[in-house]
């Protein structure tokens, strides 16, 4: 059902994307893998994912949310779906809006957050259901 | 203008007294009037000759003239103390009347060799106390010439000589030559000696009272600095941004010593190049040219190694290196201090007048109080964002490893890495749950330490806690639902705003009301309660019938990482930091907890907040 699919992870831990990696292989997706924000716009442009899972910090504190800004700013890339995985999903959303207006503009620009640490099950329930919504429409 | 306010002060500082001794002069009166009556009424016990009715008669009209006096004063108390003119003349008027009067009473008394002469010597002494030595010394002259012309009189036929009374050995009662002549030398010099005493002591007294109020005025102009400098300290205390902490200071330091302008330049770190951290009351021109190289400078060279300079005119000497934009910006003298904290020189610190010679040494010596506390708070600043800086950066460099470490054994225990054993898992179980509480560790430490930064830096302003609480209502709701608990609000509504700030107020109701819920079995009741005790009291209340807490440890509640030995068996999570965070906001909101506690039975936390 998902084979196929190909979901880009971004995030500069390796043995996190690792882990992340045979999650989401376990199920066959087709995974690429970049460790910062800059390779990994290099790796979309390559070829468009289905999904981007893309952590937040990284080299700067913003750089997830600034390549997540900029690809909703792109025609191209705008309908992609990002899962962005933090260690304060709880705590972004409660003061998101507003202490993250001036990245973010008006709304988020991503789908879903998941919590650090990951969560096998979490993060393969998610990642369906983005791919199905996407898939639907 | 400041100089003619100045004096008007110190005008009303000795005129207030002529108002108090006015009524003061009234009041003896009373008693005089008394004693005259009784000492009159005894004479003429003892000497029948005595005109006791005309004598009588002087004194009730002396009582009656000091019941009009009385009635004057109390409409002249509502007058300003500078509307001095009315009592000058009041007490002119009663100086006056008394001479009169006390004329009067000598003259039927036995005339010059009455002993109630003596008692003109007390009305010149008054003159000099409430009057200007010039009107008490032309009250001694009119004395002199009042006891001439009286003696002229007796001389005379004119007035019928009166009885001789009281006549001793000592006193000849003669009106001859030379007895007359002695006693006129005598009267004369008591009488000028009383006047020049008089005046002379209260002349050195005023002198005394002007230096006083010299000396208070100082202290007032010091008092009003300190007070100012205090509160620049405070604003600076609060300051959470090192930009707006040196322009706070700039600001106020300009303000404080009435000047024009103000700046703080900081060293790079290489401690060449001082450069403009923040100015006040500068052109944008004068602070972009600004730099300054400190090897080709020896004036900030000198100031960097801790000496002071107070310029007094910039035209006289040839320090600057750009002199021509100095004049050019307007300014005519300056001081310029090293910013430094024990050793350590941050930069300098400078003040700009427009006129010249402005600063004063007292000026310099101020500047440079306020230069310490500058650069100490500059510093304080700076180590504690340090400090969280620090803590950030370490939190963040913990939890990455923390997060794959976790990540991977989540993998490997769910079999994504292939089939493992129950053992194994079981073991892995434990493993994540350890990790678990690791985080939260890390979390909370975090959290603690940005949290303690923000309580100190909140800036306190009235608050809705009714509208806090209710946004709370439904995440507990919930919470407690799906727990099996039953939980109230009562929350009472038109409650005063209190003294806080929203961000603490939630944290305060959160930790309380999510501990109520963690600690209480299902089937339980959480109780929340928010309601006005008093005119400047809200209370808010927890209540559970949840686990309780040991009496041995509710005094260690509130110290950090501490949790009761019932605690950790129910919920093997939890830092035991909440609680000093709620201790920490209330301290900040200057209002208290109080807890009352059964094992097994429920705790209840009360806080009282103060109301606006």
């Amino acid at each position: 059902m998902s084979t196929g699919k190909d979901i880009l992870i971004i995030d500069d831990d390796r043995d996190l994307v690792n882990s992340i990696r045979i999650v989401l292989e376990s199920k066959d997706y087709n995974v690429r893998v970049a460790y910062n924000g800059k390779e990994g716009f290099g790796k979309i442009e390559e070829k468009t994912p289905d999904l981007i899972v893309l952590d937040v910090m990284m080299a700067t504190d913003t750089e997830g949310f600034d390549l997540a800004f900029k690809l909703k700013n792109n025609p191209k890339y705008q309908g992609t779906p990002i899962v962005m995985i933090t260690a304060f999903p709880k705590k972004m959303a409660e003061e998101g809006p507003d202490k993250f207006q001036h990245i973010l503009g008006e709304s988020w620009p991503v789908s879903h957050f998941l919590e650090k640490p990951i969560d096998p099950e979490e993060l393969l329930s998610t990642v369906e259901d983005i791919l199905r919504e996407a898939n639907r429409v | 203008m400041e100089l003619g306010y100045e004096l008007v002060k110190e005008q009303l500082f000795f005129r207030k007294e002529l108002r108090e001794r006015v009524y003061w002069f009234i009041q003896l009166r009373w008693i005089a009037v008394g004693v005259a009556l009784l000492g009159s009424w005894a004479a003429f016990f003892f000497e029948p000759k005595l005109p006791i009715f005309p004598i009588t008669i002087i004194i009730l009209f002396i009582l009656l003239y000091n019941i009009v006096f009385f009635f004057i004063w109390l409409r002249l108390k509502s007058f300003k103390p500078y509307e001095v003119r009315s009592f000058t003349i009041f007490a002119h008027t009663q100086i006056t009347l008394d001479l009169i009067a006390l004329y009067l009473v000598i003259y039927f008394s036995g005339g010059i060799y009455s002993p109630v002469l003596i008692f003109v010597i007390f009305h010149i002494i008054l003159a000099g106390i409430l009057l200007s030595p010039v009107s008490c010394f032309v009250y001694a002259i009119l004395v002199l010439l009042a006891s001439g012309g009286l003696i002229a009189l007796q001389r005379s036929t004119i007035l019928p000589l009166q009885p001789i009374l009281f006549r001793t050995p000592l006193f000849p009662y003669s009106l001859e030559y030379p007895d007359i002549l002695v006693l006129g030398l005598i009267l004369t010099a008591a009488i000028l000696i009383s006047a020049f005493l008089i005046t002379s002591v209260k002349l050195s007294l005023r002198t005394k009272g002007r230096e006083l109020l010299k000396v208070s005025r100082e202290l007032d102009a010091s008092n009003a600095k300190l007070t100012a400098l205090y509160e620049m300290v405070k604003e600076m205390g609060v300051c959470s941004d090192l930009q707006e902490l040196m322009d706070s200071a700039t600001r106020n330091a300009a303000r404080i010593m009435g000047v024009k302008g103000c700046s703080i330049k900081l060293l790079d770190d290489q401690r060449k190049i001082l450069k403009f951290a923040s100015a006040y009351g500068l052109s944008e021109d004068y602070i972009a040219k600004g730099s300054i190289d400190v090897e080709k400078s020896p004036i900030n060279r000198k100031i960097i190694q801790g000496s002071f300079y107070s310029i007094g005119k910039i035209d006289e000497k040839d320090y600057f290196q750009y002199p021509e934009d100095i004049r050019k910006e307007g300014i005519a003298s300056m001081v310029c201090l090293p910013l430094r904290v024990e050793k350590m020189v941050l930069g300098v610190f400078c003040v700009y007048s427009e006129e010249s010679d402005y600063f004063m040494d007292s000026d310099v010596e101020f500047f440079s109080l306020m230069a310490d506390l500058t650069a100490l708070a500059i510093e304080n600043l700076k180590s504690e964002l340090n400090k969280t800086w620090f803590l950030k950066k370490a939190a963040h460099q913990l939890r990455s490893p923390f997060n794959a470490i976790y990540s991977m054994l989540k993998t490997i225990r769910k079999g994504y890495l292939g089939p493992v054993n129950r053992k194994q898992e079981e073991t892995m179980k434990r493993c994540e749950k350890r990790m678990q509480i690791l985080g939260y560790l890390i979390n909370d430490l975090l959290e603690l330490e940005i949290k303690r930064t923000d309580i100190i830096k909140t800036i306190i302003h009235p608050v809705d806690s009714t509208k806090i609480m209710k946004a709370l209502v439904s995440l507990y709701r919930t919470q407690a639902v799906e727990k099996g608990i039953d939980i109230t609000f009562d929350i009472e509504d038109s409650l005063p705003e209190i003294m806080a700030d929203e961000k603490l107020v939630d944290d305060l109701f959160t930790n309380l009301i999510s501990n109520a819920i963690k600690y209480t079995p299902q089937g339980g009741r959480v109780r929340v309660a928010l309601a006005r005790i008093s005119q400047d009291r809200v209370r808010f209340e927890v209540s559970d019938t949840g686990i309780g807490i040991p009496d041995e440890d509710i005094p260690r509640l509130f110290t950090e990482f501490f949790r009761a030995e019932n605690a950790k068996a129910l919920v093997e999570e939890g830092t035991g930091l909440g609680l000093v965070i709620v201790k920490e906001i209330l301290d900040r909101l200057k209002g208290t907890i109080s807890v009352k506690s059964k094992p097994g039975e429920g705790t209840c936390f009360a806080c009282l907040l103060p109301s606006v």
